[in-house]
Protein backbone atom coordinates (compact mmCIF):
# COMPACT_ATOMS: atom_id res chain seq x y z
CA UNK A 1 0.00 0.00 0.00
CA UNK A 2 1.00 3.28 -0.98
CA UNK A 3 2.52 5.46 2.08
CA UNK A 4 0.28 8.74 2.67
CA UNK A 5 3.01 11.01 3.03
CA UNK A 6 1.00 14.23 3.57
CA UNK A 7 -0.80 12.13 6.23
CA UNK A 8 2.24 11.34 8.01
CA UNK A 9 3.74 15.11 8.03
CA UNK A 10 0.36 16.79 8.91
CA UNK A 11 0.25 14.08 12.08
CA UNK A 12 4.26 13.40 13.44
CA UNK A 13 4.59 15.03 16.47
CA UNK A 14 7.03 14.62 19.36
CA UNK A 15 6.81 11.40 21.44
CA UNK A 16 5.60 12.68 24.70
CA UNK A 17 5.86 11.56 28.45
CA UNK A 18 4.65 14.59 30.32
CA UNK A 19 1.66 11.77 31.70
CA UNK A 20 4.31 9.31 33.30
CA UNK A 21 5.22 9.02 36.18
CA UNK A 22 9.06 8.58 35.91
CA UNK A 23 9.13 9.17 39.29
CA UNK A 24 8.58 5.69 39.84
CA UNK A 25 12.15 4.87 38.63
CA UNK A 26 13.38 6.30 41.90
CA UNK A 27 11.53 3.41 43.69
CA UNK A 28 11.85 0.78 41.22
CA UNK A 29 14.99 1.66 39.37
CA UNK A 30 16.53 -0.04 36.39
CA UNK A 31 19.18 -2.71 36.79
CA UNK A 32 22.60 -2.02 35.52
CA UNK A 33 22.59 -3.90 32.50
CA UNK A 34 19.10 -2.44 31.25
CA UNK A 35 20.39 1.18 31.70
CA UNK A 36 23.51 0.10 29.58
CA UNK A 37 21.32 -0.55 26.96
CA UNK A 38 19.09 1.89 27.04
CA UNK A 39 21.84 4.26 26.83
CA UNK A 40 22.82 2.79 23.35
CA UNK A 41 19.36 2.97 22.77
CA UNK A 42 19.45 6.62 23.55
CA UNK A 43 22.72 7.37 21.50
CA UNK A 44 21.50 5.78 18.70
CA UNK A 45 18.11 7.88 18.40
CA UNK A 46 19.71 11.08 18.53
CA UNK A 47 22.59 9.70 15.78
CA UNK A 48 20.04 9.72 13.76
CA UNK A 49 20.82 12.63 11.78
CA UNK A 50 23.77 11.57 11.27
CA UNK A 51 22.78 8.24 9.32
CA UNK A 52 20.21 11.04 7.34
CA UNK A 53 23.58 12.67 5.93
CA UNK A 54 24.59 8.86 4.41
CA UNK A 55 20.77 8.97 2.86
CA UNK A 56 21.73 12.59 1.47
CA UNK A 57 24.83 11.83 -0.34
CA UNK A 58 22.96 9.53 -2.81
CA UNK A 59 20.08 10.94 -5.45
CA UNK A 60 17.17 10.24 -2.72
CA UNK A 61 17.50 14.24 -1.26
CA UNK A 62 16.27 15.58 -4.67
CA UNK A 63 12.48 13.52 -4.20
CA UNK A 64 10.08 15.76 -2.39
CA UNK A 65 8.67 13.06 -0.51
CA UNK A 66 11.56 11.59 0.83
CA UNK A 67 12.52 14.90 1.85
CA UNK A 68 9.51 15.57 3.71
CA UNK A 69 10.13 11.98 5.55
CA UNK A 70 13.35 12.81 6.47
CA UNK A 71 12.43 16.12 7.96
CA UNK A 72 9.79 14.35 10.48
CA UNK A 73 11.51 11.25 10.90
CA UNK A 74 15.10 13.06 11.88
CA UNK A 75 12.63 14.64 14.60
CA UNK A 76 10.66 11.68 16.02
CA UNK A 77 14.06 9.78 16.72
CA UNK A 78 15.13 12.62 18.59
CA UNK A 79 12.56 13.14 20.36
CA UNK A 80 12.81 9.41 21.26
CA UNK A 81 16.47 10.14 22.44
CA UNK A 82 14.98 13.00 24.63
CA UNK A 83 12.66 10.51 26.10
CA UNK A 84 14.94 7.85 26.98
CA UNK A 85 17.53 10.44 28.25
CA UNK A 86 14.77 11.59 30.68
CA UNK A 87 14.60 7.96 32.04
CA UNK A 88 18.15 7.81 32.25
CA UNK A 89 18.46 10.86 33.84
CA UNK A 90 15.93 9.51 36.91
CA UNK A 91 18.77 7.59 37.28
CA UNK A 92 21.51 10.47 37.60
CA UNK A 93 22.79 9.45 34.24
CA UNK A 94 22.95 12.44 32.39
CA UNK A 95 23.25 12.88 28.45
CA UNK A 96 23.91 15.91 27.52
CA UNK A 97 25.00 17.68 23.92
CA UNK A 98 28.25 17.93 25.33
CA UNK A 99 28.98 14.40 25.97
CA UNK A 100 27.17 12.96 22.62
CA UNK A 101 29.45 15.48 21.08
CA UNK A 102 32.42 13.89 22.64
CA UNK A 103 31.45 10.01 21.66
CA UNK A 104 31.38 11.49 17.74
CA UNK A 105 34.29 13.06 18.28
CA UNK A 106 35.92 9.47 18.74
CA UNK A 107 34.52 8.17 15.81
CA UNK A 108 37.33 9.34 13.97
CA UNK A 109 38.71 8.56 10.48
CA UNK A 110 36.19 6.21 9.70
CA UNK A 111 32.99 8.43 10.19
CA UNK A 112 34.86 11.14 8.01
CA UNK A 113 35.62 9.02 4.69
CA UNK A 114 31.54 7.25 5.42
CA UNK A 115 30.03 10.02 2.99
CA UNK A 116 32.45 9.97 0.84
CA UNK A 117 32.21 6.35 0.21
CA UNK A 118 28.44 6.16 0.62
CA UNK A 119 28.52 9.00 -2.45
CA UNK A 120 30.98 7.75 -4.51
CA UNK A 121 28.97 4.41 -4.33
CA UNK A 122 25.44 5.94 -4.69
CA UNK A 123 26.42 7.69 -7.86
CA UNK A 124 28.45 4.53 -9.20
CA UNK A 125 24.69 2.83 -9.48
CA UNK A 126 22.90 6.03 -9.58
CA UNK A 127 19.05 5.62 -8.70
CA UNK A 128 19.10 1.81 -8.09
CA UNK A 129 21.54 2.58 -4.69
CA UNK A 130 18.39 4.20 -2.87
CA UNK A 131 16.53 0.53 -2.99
CA UNK A 132 19.45 -0.27 -0.73
CA UNK A 133 18.94 2.70 1.64
CA UNK A 134 15.49 2.52 1.86
CA UNK A 135 15.78 -1.57 2.16
CA UNK A 136 18.63 -0.93 5.20
CA UNK A 137 16.35 1.88 6.76
CA UNK A 138 13.59 -0.72 6.97
CA UNK A 139 15.94 -3.44 8.25
CA UNK A 140 16.61 -0.91 11.11
CA UNK A 141 13.39 0.27 11.59
CA UNK A 142 11.98 -3.18 12.48
CA UNK A 143 15.18 -4.13 14.47
CA UNK A 144 13.94 -1.12 16.65
CA UNK A 145 10.45 -2.26 16.93
CA UNK A 146 11.90 -5.13 17.57
CA UNK A 147 14.56 -3.94 20.44
CA UNK A 148 11.81 -1.70 22.38
CA UNK A 149 9.07 -4.61 22.41
CA UNK A 150 12.14 -6.86 23.51
CA UNK A 151 12.73 -4.46 26.34
CA UNK A 152 9.39 -3.84 27.54
CA UNK A 153 8.50 -7.55 28.31
CA UNK A 154 12.16 -8.17 29.73
CA UNK A 155 11.81 -5.28 32.14
CA UNK A 156 7.87 -5.84 33.36
CA UNK A 157 8.29 -2.29 34.15
CA UNK A 158 4.65 -0.27 33.37
CA UNK A 159 5.77 3.11 32.94
CA UNK A 160 9.24 2.38 30.74
CA UNK A 161 6.65 -0.42 28.90
CA UNK A 162 4.01 2.74 27.99
CA UNK A 163 7.29 4.71 26.97
CA UNK A 164 8.68 2.08 24.84
CA UNK A 165 5.16 1.22 22.99
CA UNK A 166 4.90 5.10 21.95
CA UNK A 167 8.31 5.11 20.70
CA UNK A 168 7.72 1.80 19.17
CA UNK A 169 4.11 2.99 17.38
CA UNK A 170 6.19 5.96 16.06
CA UNK A 171 8.73 3.77 14.43
CA UNK A 172 5.37 1.57 12.56
CA UNK A 173 4.96 4.31 10.90
CA UNK A 174 8.67 4.59 9.75
CA UNK A 175 8.87 1.35 8.62
CA UNK A 176 5.92 1.82 6.77
CA UNK A 177 7.96 4.53 4.77
CA UNK A 178 10.85 2.96 4.23
CA UNK A 179 8.93 -0.57 3.51
CA UNK A 180 6.33 1.29 1.13
CA UNK A 181 9.76 3.02 -0.56
CA UNK A 182 12.15 0.03 -0.83
CA UNK A 183 9.45 -2.67 -2.23
CA UNK A 184 8.25 -0.20 -4.99
CA UNK A 185 12.19 0.54 -6.19
CA UNK A 186 13.45 -3.20 -5.63
CA UNK A 187 9.75 -4.44 -8.00
CA UNK A 188 10.97 -2.14 -10.24
CA UNK A 189 14.56 -3.21 -10.92
CA UNK A 190 16.69 -6.58 -10.49
CA UNK A 191 20.02 -4.67 -10.65
CA UNK A 192 18.22 -3.01 -7.43
CA UNK A 193 17.78 -6.08 -6.04
CA UNK A 194 20.94 -7.92 -6.45
CA UNK A 195 23.13 -4.47 -5.29
CA UNK A 196 20.63 -4.36 -1.97
CA UNK A 197 20.90 -8.06 -1.38
CA UNK A 198 24.57 -7.89 -1.76
CA UNK A 199 24.67 -4.68 0.29
CA UNK A 200 22.26 -5.97 2.94
CA UNK A 201 24.48 -9.62 3.23
CA UNK A 202 27.68 -8.21 3.03
CA UNK A 203 27.49 -4.66 5.48
CA UNK A 204 24.43 -5.05 7.12
CA UNK A 205 24.71 -4.48 10.93
CA UNK A 206 22.84 -4.20 14.15
CA UNK A 207 22.10 -0.43 14.39
CA UNK A 208 24.05 1.81 16.59
CA UNK A 209 26.95 -0.83 15.33
CA UNK A 210 28.87 2.07 13.48
CA UNK A 211 29.14 4.32 16.90
CA UNK A 212 29.37 2.21 19.56
CA UNK A 213 31.97 0.06 20.72
CA UNK A 214 31.72 -4.11 20.31
CA UNK A 215 31.24 -4.87 23.80
CA UNK A 216 28.19 -2.44 24.02
CA UNK A 217 26.40 -3.92 20.46
CA UNK A 218 27.56 -7.70 22.04
CA UNK A 219 25.61 -6.23 25.46
CA UNK A 220 22.71 -4.99 24.06
CA UNK A 221 22.30 -8.15 21.85
CA UNK A 222 22.90 -10.57 24.69
CA UNK A 223 20.24 -8.52 26.52
CA UNK A 224 17.49 -8.30 23.82
CA UNK A 225 18.07 -10.89 21.89
CA UNK A 226 19.62 -14.03 23.01
CA UNK A 227 17.27 -17.22 24.28
CA UNK A 228 15.33 -19.17 22.07
CA UNK A 229 12.73 -15.92 22.91
CA UNK A 230 14.88 -13.28 21.89
CA UNK A 231 16.04 -15.65 18.74
CA UNK A 232 12.56 -15.98 17.30
CA UNK A 233 12.49 -12.19 17.96
CA UNK A 234 15.44 -12.15 15.14
CA UNK A 235 13.76 -15.01 13.24
CA UNK A 236 10.31 -12.41 12.72
CA UNK A 237 13.00 -9.41 11.27
CA UNK A 238 14.82 -11.61 9.30
CA UNK A 239 11.68 -12.85 8.02
CA UNK A 240 10.16 -9.33 7.09
CA UNK A 241 13.34 -8.36 5.55
CA UNK A 242 13.19 -11.40 3.21
CA UNK A 243 9.69 -10.95 2.44
CA UNK A 244 10.68 -7.98 0.22
CA UNK A 245 10.84 -8.37 -3.49
CA UNK A 246 14.35 -10.22 -4.44
CA UNK A 247 16.00 -10.83 -0.97
CA UNK A 248 13.79 -13.70 0.20
CA UNK A 249 16.44 -15.91 2.29
CA UNK A 250 18.45 -13.52 4.05
CA UNK A 251 18.97 -13.60 7.24
CA UNK A 252 21.41 -11.24 8.48
CA UNK A 253 19.87 -10.70 12.35
CA UNK A 254 20.22 -13.90 13.40
CA UNK A 255 23.60 -13.76 10.94
CA UNK A 256 24.81 -10.95 12.67
CA UNK A 257 23.90 -12.18 16.11
CA UNK A 258 25.92 -15.55 15.66
CA UNK A 259 28.52 -13.05 14.15
CA UNK A 260 28.76 -11.33 17.59
CA UNK A 261 28.33 -14.47 20.22
CA UNK A 262 25.01 -13.94 21.29
CA UNK A 263 23.92 -17.63 22.75
CA UNK A 264 20.66 -18.72 21.22
CA UNK B 1 16.17 47.19 10.79
CA UNK B 2 18.28 44.01 9.91
CA UNK B 3 20.97 43.12 12.38
CA UNK B 4 21.57 40.76 15.49
CA UNK B 5 19.68 40.63 18.96
CA UNK B 6 22.41 40.29 21.74
CA UNK B 7 21.02 37.51 24.09
CA UNK B 8 22.38 37.62 27.39
CA UNK B 9 22.13 33.94 27.77
CA UNK B 10 23.19 31.19 25.17
CA UNK B 11 20.49 30.44 23.27
CA UNK B 12 18.47 27.05 24.56
CA UNK B 13 18.09 24.59 22.13
CA UNK B 14 16.29 21.83 24.32
CA UNK B 15 13.57 24.99 24.58
CA UNK B 16 13.41 25.76 21.11
CA UNK B 17 12.98 21.73 20.13
CA UNK B 18 10.15 21.51 22.86
CA UNK B 19 8.07 24.91 21.41
CA UNK B 20 9.17 23.94 17.59
CA UNK B 21 6.25 25.34 15.24
CA UNK B 22 4.49 22.77 13.25
CA UNK B 23 1.38 23.70 10.62
CA UNK B 24 0.31 26.75 10.32
CA UNK B 25 -2.08 26.49 8.32
CA UNK B 26 -4.83 26.66 11.62
CA UNK B 27 -3.66 29.96 12.01
CA UNK B 28 -4.43 32.06 8.69
CA UNK B 29 -7.78 33.10 7.79
CA UNK B 30 -7.00 31.57 3.81
CA UNK B 31 -10.71 32.43 2.64
CA UNK B 32 -9.01 36.25 2.85
CA UNK B 33 -7.01 35.50 0.07
CA UNK B 34 -9.67 34.38 -2.30
CA UNK B 35 -11.44 37.67 -2.23
CA UNK B 36 -8.48 39.64 -2.47
CA UNK B 37 -6.07 38.33 -4.99
CA UNK B 38 -2.22 39.01 -5.06
CA UNK B 39 -0.40 40.59 -7.18
CA UNK B 40 1.70 38.43 -9.62
CA UNK B 41 5.38 38.94 -8.49
CA UNK B 42 4.24 38.32 -5.08
CA UNK B 43 3.10 35.14 -5.49
CA UNK B 44 5.84 34.58 -7.47
CA UNK B 45 8.10 35.53 -4.96
CA UNK B 46 5.61 32.95 -2.59
CA UNK B 47 6.70 30.07 -4.76
CA UNK B 48 10.36 30.99 -4.37
CA UNK B 49 10.37 31.35 -1.01
CA UNK B 50 8.56 28.14 -0.44
CA UNK B 51 11.06 26.33 -2.30
CA UNK B 52 14.04 27.99 -0.47
CA UNK B 53 12.49 27.37 3.05
CA UNK B 54 12.12 23.65 1.81
CA UNK B 55 15.45 22.92 0.33
CA UNK B 56 16.75 22.48 4.23
CA UNK B 57 17.36 18.41 3.62
CA UNK B 58 20.01 19.38 0.59
CA UNK B 59 21.31 22.01 3.13
CA UNK B 60 21.48 19.39 5.68
CA UNK B 61 23.55 17.13 3.08
CA UNK B 62 26.44 19.87 3.02
CA UNK B 63 26.76 20.66 6.02
CA UNK B 64 26.73 17.08 8.01
CA UNK B 65 29.57 15.43 5.39
CA UNK B 66 31.73 18.12 7.52
CA UNK B 67 32.57 17.75 10.79
CA UNK B 68 29.77 19.69 11.50
CA UNK B 69 27.50 16.88 12.02
CA UNK B 70 30.08 16.58 15.38
CA UNK B 71 28.46 18.86 17.13
CA UNK B 72 25.43 17.50 18.93
CA UNK B 73 24.25 20.96 19.80
CA UNK B 74 24.37 22.38 16.43
CA UNK B 75 22.75 18.61 14.67
CA UNK B 76 20.04 19.24 17.54
CA UNK B 77 18.93 22.44 16.76
CA UNK B 78 19.57 21.74 12.55
CA UNK B 79 16.38 18.81 13.43
CA UNK B 80 13.61 21.60 14.87
CA UNK B 81 15.46 24.03 12.03
CA UNK B 82 14.65 21.91 9.41
CA UNK B 83 11.10 21.10 10.84
CA UNK B 84 9.95 24.59 11.55
CA UNK B 85 10.70 25.40 7.59
CA UNK B 86 9.13 22.55 6.28
CA UNK B 87 6.21 23.97 7.96
CA UNK B 88 7.15 27.46 6.76
CA UNK B 89 7.22 26.59 3.16
CA UNK B 90 4.23 24.66 3.65
CA UNK B 91 2.28 27.36 4.73
CA UNK B 92 3.44 29.49 1.61
CA UNK B 93 2.43 27.02 -0.72
CA UNK B 94 -1.39 27.28 1.64
CA UNK B 95 -1.58 31.07 0.74
CA UNK B 96 -0.61 30.79 -2.71
CA UNK B 97 -3.03 27.51 -3.43
CA UNK B 98 -6.12 30.03 -1.81
CA UNK B 99 -5.45 32.92 -4.19
CA UNK B 100 -7.37 32.09 -7.60
CA UNK B 101 -4.91 30.77 -9.98
CA UNK B 102 -2.24 31.19 -7.79
CA UNK B 103 -0.70 27.68 -7.59
CA UNK B 104 2.74 27.52 -7.04
CA UNK B 105 3.57 25.89 -10.71
CA UNK B 106 5.49 28.40 -13.07
CA UNK B 107 8.88 28.80 -13.07
CA UNK B 108 10.23 26.50 -10.44
CA UNK B 109 11.66 23.35 -12.25
CA UNK B 110 10.97 19.82 -11.64
CA UNK B 111 14.44 18.35 -10.59
CA UNK B 112 17.13 20.77 -8.97
CA UNK B 113 20.00 21.78 -11.10
CA UNK B 114 22.83 20.53 -9.78
CA UNK B 115 25.13 23.54 -8.95
CA UNK B 116 27.64 24.13 -6.89
CA UNK B 117 30.26 21.22 -5.19
CA UNK B 118 28.64 18.06 -5.05
CA UNK B 119 28.76 15.69 -1.36
CA UNK B 120 31.92 14.21 -2.09
CA UNK B 121 34.23 17.35 -2.59
CA UNK B 122 32.42 19.14 0.29
CA UNK B 123 33.32 15.81 2.40
CA UNK B 124 36.67 16.26 1.24
CA UNK B 125 37.66 19.62 2.18
CA UNK B 126 35.35 19.17 5.16
CA UNK B 127 38.47 16.66 6.07
CA UNK B 128 41.13 19.66 5.53
CA UNK B 129 39.10 22.73 6.98
CA UNK B 130 38.22 20.58 10.17
CA UNK B 131 36.35 22.35 13.08
CA UNK B 132 36.56 26.04 11.76
CA UNK B 133 33.90 24.92 9.35
CA UNK B 134 31.19 24.66 12.01
CA UNK B 135 31.65 28.11 12.36
CA UNK B 136 31.38 29.06 8.38
CA UNK B 137 28.43 27.19 8.18
CA UNK B 138 26.78 29.01 10.99
CA UNK B 139 27.49 31.95 9.26
CA UNK B 140 26.12 31.07 5.87
CA UNK B 141 22.52 30.25 8.38
CA UNK B 142 22.77 33.69 9.96
CA UNK B 143 23.52 35.55 6.43
CA UNK B 144 20.70 33.28 4.35
CA UNK B 145 18.32 34.32 7.25
CA UNK B 146 19.36 38.34 6.79
CA UNK B 147 18.70 37.98 3.22
CA UNK B 148 15.44 35.45 3.52
CA UNK B 149 14.11 38.69 5.94
CA UNK B 150 14.56 41.41 2.99
CA UNK B 151 12.63 39.21 0.69
CA UNK B 152 9.98 38.58 2.95
CA UNK B 153 9.82 42.73 4.15
CA UNK B 154 9.47 43.54 0.61
CA UNK B 155 6.60 41.03 -0.09
CA UNK B 156 4.87 42.41 2.78
CA UNK B 157 5.06 45.83 1.11
CA UNK B 158 4.36 44.85 -1.86
CA UNK B 159 1.70 43.19 -1.00
CA UNK B 160 -0.05 46.02 0.77
CA UNK B 161 -2.57 42.89 2.17
CA UNK B 162 -3.25 43.04 5.53
CA UNK B 163 -4.01 39.11 5.72
CA UNK B 164 -0.26 38.38 3.95
CA UNK B 165 1.32 40.73 6.52
CA UNK B 166 -0.03 38.53 9.37
CA UNK B 167 1.34 35.70 7.36
CA UNK B 168 4.70 36.98 7.02
CA UNK B 169 4.58 37.88 10.26
CA UNK B 170 3.92 35.21 11.47
CA UNK B 171 6.69 33.77 9.66
CA UNK B 172 9.11 36.25 10.73
CA UNK B 173 8.84 35.55 14.26
CA UNK B 174 9.88 31.77 13.73
CA UNK B 175 12.50 32.90 11.91
CA UNK B 176 13.61 35.14 14.42
CA UNK B 177 14.71 32.06 17.11
CA UNK B 178 16.82 30.34 14.05
CA UNK B 179 18.72 34.12 13.13
CA UNK B 180 19.28 34.30 17.11
CA UNK B 181 20.70 30.41 17.15
CA UNK B 182 22.98 31.55 14.11
CA UNK B 183 23.77 34.93 15.51
CA UNK B 184 24.87 34.00 19.18
CA UNK B 185 26.83 31.38 17.30
CA UNK B 186 28.61 33.25 14.96
CA UNK B 187 29.67 35.80 17.48
CA UNK B 188 31.37 33.12 19.88
CA UNK B 189 33.01 30.72 17.27
CA UNK B 190 34.39 33.67 14.92
CA UNK B 191 35.49 35.87 17.98
CA UNK B 192 37.09 32.26 19.14
CA UNK B 193 38.89 31.56 16.23
CA UNK B 194 40.91 33.30 13.71
CA UNK B 195 40.94 30.61 10.93
CA UNK B 196 37.25 29.75 11.64
CA UNK B 197 36.67 33.21 10.79
CA UNK B 198 39.15 32.92 7.76
CA UNK B 199 37.04 29.88 5.91
CA UNK B 200 33.93 32.22 6.92
CA UNK B 201 34.71 34.89 4.79
CA UNK B 202 35.88 32.55 2.00
CA UNK B 203 33.02 30.58 2.55
CA UNK B 204 30.82 33.56 2.64
CA UNK B 205 32.01 35.04 -0.66
CA UNK B 206 32.12 31.30 -2.44
CA UNK B 207 28.26 30.07 -1.39
CA UNK B 208 25.41 30.98 -3.57
CA UNK B 209 22.87 32.77 -1.43
CA UNK B 210 20.51 32.23 -0.31
CA UNK B 211 21.19 28.99 0.72
CA UNK B 212 18.74 26.74 -1.48
CA UNK B 213 18.85 28.45 -4.85
CA UNK B 214 21.32 25.79 -5.95
CA UNK B 215 17.68 24.51 -6.43
CA UNK B 216 16.33 27.21 -8.37
CA UNK B 217 16.05 28.66 -11.75
CA UNK B 218 19.02 31.05 -13.03
CA UNK B 219 15.63 33.34 -13.75
CA UNK B 220 14.38 32.82 -10.99
CA UNK B 221 17.48 33.82 -8.55
CA UNK B 222 17.53 37.27 -10.66
CA UNK B 223 14.01 37.61 -10.29
CA UNK B 224 14.20 36.85 -6.48
CA UNK B 225 17.29 39.85 -6.22
CA UNK B 226 15.30 42.01 -8.50
CA UNK B 227 11.94 41.61 -6.30
CA UNK B 228 14.21 42.17 -3.05
CA UNK B 229 16.58 44.66 -3.60
CA UNK B 230 15.80 46.78 -6.02
CA UNK B 231 14.85 50.41 -5.79
CA UNK B 232 15.39 52.60 -2.95
CA UNK B 233 14.03 50.59 -0.04
CA UNK B 234 15.66 47.46 -1.61
CA UNK B 235 19.22 48.93 -1.87
CA UNK B 236 19.22 50.26 1.76
CA UNK B 237 18.07 46.35 2.78
CA UNK B 238 21.29 45.19 0.56
CA UNK B 239 23.54 47.91 2.54
CA UNK B 240 22.08 47.06 5.94
CA UNK B 241 23.48 42.90 5.24
CA UNK B 242 26.40 44.38 3.88
CA UNK B 243 27.13 46.76 7.49
CA UNK B 244 26.12 43.76 9.14
CA UNK B 245 27.86 41.11 7.74
CA UNK B 246 31.28 43.99 8.01
CA UNK B 247 30.27 44.16 11.99
CA UNK B 248 30.61 40.47 12.50
CA UNK B 249 33.96 39.12 14.16
CA UNK B 250 36.76 38.88 11.57
CA UNK B 251 34.95 39.84 9.03
CA UNK B 252 35.97 42.41 6.57
CA UNK B 253 35.16 44.79 3.55
CA UNK B 254 36.36 42.70 1.02
CA UNK B 255 33.97 39.64 2.03
CA UNK B 256 30.78 42.27 2.80
CA UNK B 257 30.95 43.47 -0.81
CA UNK B 258 31.50 40.26 -2.54
CA UNK B 259 28.28 39.05 -1.00
CA UNK B 260 26.11 42.17 -1.45
CA UNK B 261 27.43 42.02 -5.01
CA UNK B 262 25.92 38.22 -5.25
CA UNK B 263 22.88 38.74 -3.14
CA UNK B 264 21.90 41.36 -5.78
CA UNK B 265 23.19 39.99 -9.08
CA UNK B 266 20.42 41.31 -11.70
CA UNK B 267 19.16 43.67 -9.47
CA UNK B 268 19.93 47.22 -10.32
CA UNK B 269 21.40 47.63 -6.19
Amino acid sequence: MAFDIDRYTATSVSVHWDDLDLATFREHPLPERSLRTLRYMADVEYHTVCYTRDLLTTPSHREADVSAFMTMWNREEFWHGEALAAVLAVHDITVDYDALKASRLKLGWKDRLDPIKQSVLGSLVGTDFVAVHMSWGAANEWSAITAYQRMAELEEHPVLAELLRRIARQEARHVAFYTSQARARLAASTKAQKITRFALSRFWAPVGSSISSTDDVRHVMTHLMSGPEGRRAAHRVDESISGLPGLDGLTIVQDALDGLGVPA
Amino acid sequence: MIGLTPLPEPFDVRKFARTAQGSLRGDFDLAAFEVAPLPRDVLRMLAVLAHLEGATMAHLRNVLVTPTHKDARVTAFLVSWAFEKFWIADALRAVAAAVPGGELSGGIPGAPPRRGRGPVRRAIVGVVQGRSVVGAHLSLGLVDDWVLRAAYERVAAEAASAALSDVVDRILDLKARHTNFFGDEVQRRLSASKPAARLTRRELRRTALPLGSAVLEPADCAFFARFTFDGERGEALAAAIQRDIRKLPGMNERTSRVVRGAITVGSAS
